[in-house]
């Protein structure tokens, strides 16, 4: 079985965002990039069903320039087999998830694995997209997938107040969360294997134009000082209150 | 509990750009580690550590081991962390391939090391013993000793020990009086009792794998005499079953600190019948402990620094959320107050705790550099790094050690009253890192090592070839205008300390040695103060290059320009205590030394 783990390459979570140029830009001076914390999901249930016995070829794959391939790397080093680059520039969803559809063509995979969102920029369509250019299953926000045959595998998705119970045919795109399966950490043997194994750098494909672009990044409203009021000043208290627009 | 113990971009920054690390993959036995592989492993470390060991290092020192029915219970998270280490493969990994190593380069496993002690330095000291163990019966015991004894060890399955002290034989060993006497077929039978043995027995691993020192009947007395022992708790028969080898824990420890990892009493032989297995040959043991020993105490410097990163972080975290006072100038109540990292005191607090933490581990580092290069060079070349090592080791193992506890003690000032309160790390970190001093030989002894010893070794050719490698990096930074001042201290410091140096030999020379070597421990600080400002220069002319060379921006920016600040601090706030030590060091007043007419003390 073939499958297919997509890697988003996005800044740590401890990193203190900052911008640059006209705001549109992230600076990445002093930033960390990982595993997409979600698709790091995805490729842990990936090598939990060879672990499991079942015969499975696993590939990372990434859209973007050469500064993701560390991460592809990493994955190579958590299990992955071989990785794939396809050398564009990911700021869009759709052209993000026409590249990988034009990869996937013909390659005989039958699970492709996604975060169920990248943690920069949390939009949450490239796997919906990927399985409608491709016409497989699509189960989102998976929480448990276990496979049921060569054709077909059970999954738990996350639904308010519990989860629910799907059963979908191969070939499939899973959108991944927590509880599906644990991180693991790379080992040393693992690093040094994964220098080893092929990652391949694909050109995008000439029809797939850029539809996004991005004016302006800005930051959260700052949170307001705290005011204290004294117990008996019941008139200020109102006062504030009053001015906020509150009452 | 504070959330940063360590900076990954110093350790890329010291090990990659300062101390080019990746240049040892240049020869065949290091082949493989290149910059890509030294960065993915350092991250690998942290995320191992963040979920394996930071979590655990303040109810590891809450809840201590104890001894209880003859077994010593250890916390819960030693027995994962331990089969996550084997699994992670940094137990074995810098040991050959041969022996199911990685061959992995010192300068890199001390950056994983750094990692892993700042994150929980106590549950590091089990793997840390397993590892300096299996090295010793790697290079030193038979090859059946080898296979029967370091797969296990690799796998975290079974424990090493280094068994030295005695109750009347700690500094002295060569006063230790554990007998073996031979029983043929290469065994002996053991007798004694050791003290202060780190992972001397506890219960999530197998089998404990000692390494003894012991007299054999009839060896001569002193060091002379002193053969080392492999001797597991339990022997393993022929047919892969264990057998109790009567050796009994009578105690353990109740610790100021690191009270996570079991200190023990042991007793051997007490039923006589405890089977050791010789390493090497008879009469020899202390030189091959003597390997072991060289290593840990570089590893034990690079502990003590690595605390007090924890420390460092853990202040400066704090001093950046706490509001109090205003600044001096702004005496004005009806303004907010303001975060006390603006007070110069406590900003000098930080930055000294910084100099320490970062020019600590840049001596280690170096150091590890050098450990690396006897493994890969020959004759002369070799001769000259293993020099350098030895005379930097006392060095390097005491200066992280004595200042880390000045560290951390000024990072707990920052906290004020909170600082002695177990609702923040920084009490733990001080009483963790108090016994840095103690480890391996106490400060004294390094002290008399470097100076009785390594100093005067091959007529002074240690020295020679430190001056050489401190001139060659002097020589670099007069590339750069705004590192002149800093370059002239320390030429000026250099010429003080060779005139300390030749003062103190005359001494020797002259056959007082105990006039000779009363004051060392104040030649170490000053050779210590000497090597780490070598260190800053060292980290400035980098930070410098970077700076006007490749236009770091932003954070990367912030980080090489408190390079070059930090590296002032140092020369403007640690370098002129060594005035004061030269002169002591160079006054006559004899004030220590037991004499007939007895003085009080």
């Amino acid at each position: 079985m073939k499958i297919l783990v997509c890697i988003s390459h996005v800044p740590d979570t401890t990193t203190k965002i900052k911008f640059e140029g006209n705001g549109d830009t992230l600076d990445k001076s002093g930033v960390t990039f990982v595993i997409n914390p979600y698709c790091e999901y995805g490729l842990s249930r990936a090598i939990g069903f060879r672990e499991e016995g079942k015969n499975v070829s696993i590939t990372a794959l990434s859209v973007g320039g050469p500064e993701v391939e560390p991460t592809l790397r990493k994955a190579l080093a958590i299990g992955a087999d071989d990785a794939v680059r396809i050398s564009a520039h990911p700021n869009d969803s759709a052209l993000v998830a026409r590249q990988i559809y034009n990869y996937v063509e013909g390659k005989e995979f039958s699970v492709i694995f996604t975060g169920k969102e990248s943690i920069d920029f949390n939009g949450s369509m490239v796997p919906g997209m990927l399985a409608e250019y491709l016409g497989w299953s699509f189960v989102s926000f998976a929480t448990h997938m276990e496979m049921t045959g060569e054709e077909s595998a059970v999954l738990h998705r996350e639904v308010d107040g519990g989860y629910e119970v799907v059963e979908a045919r191969l070939p499939i795109v899973v959108s991944c969360q927590k509880g599906i399966s644990e991180w693991r950490i790379p080992n040393m043997r693992g690093i040094m294997a994964a220098r080893k194994k092929p990652l391949a750098v694909v050109s995008p494909s000439e029809e797939v134009a850029d539809t996004l672009s991005t004016i302006k990044f800005d930051y959260p409203p700052a949170k307001e000082a705290c005011t204290y009021i004294e117990p008996d000043n019941a008139a200020r208290l109102v006062d504030e209150l009053v001015s906020k627009g509150l009452i | 509990m504070a959330s940063k113990y360590v900076s990954l971009q110093n350790l890329k920054f010291t090990l990659n750009r300062v101390h080019q690390a990746h240049e040892m993959s240049h020869y065949e036995y290091f082949k493989d580690y290149d910059e890509d592989a030294i960065n993915m492993m350092i991250d690998a470390a942290k995320q191992f550590s963040d979920t394996y060991l930071f979590p655990f290092y303040e109810d590891m020192d809450r809840n201590e081991p104890e001894l209880e029915d003859g077994v010593v219970k250890v916390h819960h998270s030693v027995k994962p962390l331990l089969e996550a280490m084997a699994e992670g493969g940094y137990i074995g990994a810098g040991a050959p391939a041969e022996y199911g190593g990685m061959q992995m380069p010192s300068a890199l496993s001390v950056a994983l090391g750094f990692i892993m002690s700042a994150a929980n330095n106590g549950a590091m000291g089990f793997s840390g013993l397993t590892a300096g163990a299996a090295n010793l019966i790697l290079t030193f015991a038979k090859e059946e000793y080898k296979e029967k004894y370091i797969p296990n060890m690799f796998a975290g399955k079974w424990q090493g020990t280094m068994v030295l002290t005695e109750p009347q034989a700690g500094s002295s060993l060569s006063d230790i009086t554990t007998t073996a006497k031979p029983i043929g077929d290469g065994k002996y039978r053991l007798t004694g009792q050791k003290i202060f043995i780190s992972g001397g027995d506890y219960d999530a691993v197998e089998n404990i794998i000692h390494l003894v020192l012991a007299r054999v009947e009839g060896a001569p007395k002193g060091t002379k005499g002193i053969s080392l022992f492999i001797v597991p708790k339990y022997r393993i028969e022929e047919n892969g079953d264990f057998t109790f080898n009567d050796v009994t824990p009578a105690g353990i420890y109740h610790k100021l600190g690191q009270k996570g990892t079991p200190a023990m009493h042991l007793m051997f032989g007490e039923n006589d019948d405890c089977e050791g297995y010789l390493v090497g040959e008879e009469n020899k043991g202390l030189s091959y402990m003597f390997q072991l020993m060289n290593e840990a105490r570089i590893l034990v410097g690079l502990g003590g620094c690595a605390i007090a990163s924890a420390a460092y972080y853990a202040s400066l975290e704090y001093a950046n959320e706490r509001p109090q006072g205003r600044r001096l100038n702004d005496k004005d109540p009806d303004q907010p107050q303001t975060l006390i990292v603006n007070h110069p005191d406590v900003k000098r607090m930080l930055l000294l705790q910084k100099s320490i933490v970062e020019g600590g581990f840049s001596l280690v580092a170096e150091c590890a550099k050098y450990w690396d290069y006897t493994r890969v060079l020959e004759g002369e070349e070799k001769e000259k790094y293993e020099l350098l090592l030895e005379i930097l080791t006392p060095v390097v193992k005491t200066y992280p050690s004595e200042m880390g506890i000045v560290s951390v003690s000024n990072g707990l000032q920052v906290l004020g009253g909170s600082g002695f309160c177990k609702d923040f790390p920084l009490e733990n970190y001080y009483r963790d890192i108090r016994i840095y001093p103690l480890y391996e030989g106490t400060t004294g002894i390094q002290s008399m090592d470097l100076l009785g010893r390594k100093v005067t070794m091959k007529q002074g050719k240690a020295v020679k070839y430190l001056f050489a490698e401190v001139n060659k990096d002097i020589e670099a930074a007069k590339t750069y205008p705004e590192l002149s001042k800093y370059v002239k201290i320390l030429e000026e410091k250099l010429q003080v300390l060779q005139s300390v140096t030749m003062k103190l030999i005359g001494i020797a020379m002259k056959g007082n040695i105990e006039l000779f070597l009363s004051d060392a421990n104040l030649y170490m600080e000053f050779f210590g103060t000497i090597a780490v400002a070598w260190q800053w220069l060292k980290q400035a002319t980098t930070a410098k290059q970077i700076l006007l060379t490749e236009n770091p921006q932003g954070e990367d920016l912030k980080f090489y320009e408190s390079k070059i600040h930090t590296m002032k601090f140092f020369f403007a706030y640690e370098v002129p205590k060594t005035l004061g030590l030269a002169q002591r060091l160079m006054d006559d007043e004899v004030l220590t030394i037991a004499t007939e007419r007895e003085v009080a003390v």
